[in-house]
């Protein structure tokens, strides 16, 4: 896979490729939620932002699943 | 509604152990009297931010819910009883809230809240709290907290899990920032639900329902809690508005 980093997601050390987007990263890690919720380095990320955002050295991420049933 | 800045003797006994809660006190107190809550959907949620609410001296509850009672409920809607099976959940609901504090002034609404009847529903409410089922309702909820200018209280839960936040138009981002999708779906055969991960997610609107009535800054603006109760954790996760959000951004109705 190239040059490759060593990221956190979802507590867990992961070796990622270098500039890996975060719409690959919820592909990789079958994360796929149409509500899924991205934390990256503490800041919330907008489904719209996800193919442009790229993570580096020691990120952060974070997957979470809202809730709906009631 | 009334201006009366007193609690009568009663009132000063049926609420002393929130009396003296600093942030809360008589002033706080008068507030909850005054003050009107939406509540859409009496299940498992419901339930328990309706009991809540009106046990702390909310003085007005409008219960909307267009369902009845079943058997698959009662492991989660605990205002409900075996007896009620079959009965209008408003009316049900109705009844426990009055036998618990026959103070609280109770609108049942037996209606499916939608963008017809919705805005009407919502006068004269200071906040709405979400205790529905699906994400198509909360959408039409988040229309009426942005056209009517109210605070939305969310929560929904999902087998041991659930999640909670509070969207106040004009200072944070709507349900629509964080779930644009039009495509969230919940499963018909009802998504799978622990009564008491229901008690947690219902517990946490209520504490902030009470804090925004009593006029604290909502603890959950701009801030997502996650439970995780299979492993007993909350996450929280820092949220904002989006600027491009066809809802509340400028191309929206804000």
């Amino acid at each position: 896979m190239g040059r490759t980093i060593h990221i956190t997601v979802n507590g867990m050390t992961e070796e990622v490729p270098e500039r890996a987007t975060l719409a690959w990263l919820i592909e990789h890690f079958k994360e796929e939620d149409p509500a899924l919720i991205v934390e990256h380095n503490g800041r919330f990320v907008y489904l719209h932002q996800y193919s442009a955002t790229t993570v580096t050295e020691n990120d952060r991420v974070e997957f979470i699943h809202p809730d709906f049933g009631g | 509604m009334d201006g009366n800045p007193f609690l009568t003797e009663e009132q000063k006994q049926r609420y002393q152990r929130q009396l003296s809660i600093p942030e809360i006190s008589v002033d706080g107190q008068v507030r909850l009297r005054n003050a009107r809550v939406m509540i859409v959907g009496l299940g498992g949620l419901g339930s328990v931010s309706s009991f809540y609410l009106a046990a702390a001296g909310v003085g007005c509850l409008r219960i909307v819910d267009h369902d009845t009672v079943g058997l698959n409920n009662l492991n989660r809607q605990i205002l409900h009883s075996t007896l009620d099976l079959n009965r209008p959940k408003i009316e049900s609901a109705a009844e426990k809230l009055q036998r618990l504090n026959p103070e609280c002034l109770l609108e049942p609404v037996r209606a499916r809240i939608g963008e017809d009847n919705g805005l009407d529903l919502a006068e004269g409410c200071d906040l709405v709290l979400d205790a529905t089922d699906n994400p198509a309702t909360r959408h039409v909820l988040n229309r009426i907290s942005l056209a009517r200018r109210i605070p939305l209280l969310y929560g929904g839960i999902n087998g041991w899990n659930g999640t909670a936040t509070t969207f106040v138009p004009g200072e944070t981002g709507c349900f629509a920032c964080l779930f644009p999708s039009k495509d969230l779906k919940t499963p018909a055969t009802g998504v799978p639900a622990l009564g008491a991960a229901a008690g947690v997610i219902g517990s946490i609107q209520s504490v902030e329902a009470v804090r925004i009535l009593v006029g604290m800054k909502p603890a959950l603006a701009n801030r997502l809690v996650k439970f995780q109760g299979n492993s007993i954790q909350f996450r929280t996760v820092h949220v904002g508005r989006d600027p491009a959000c066809a809802q509340c951004g400028p191309s929206g109705g804000d």
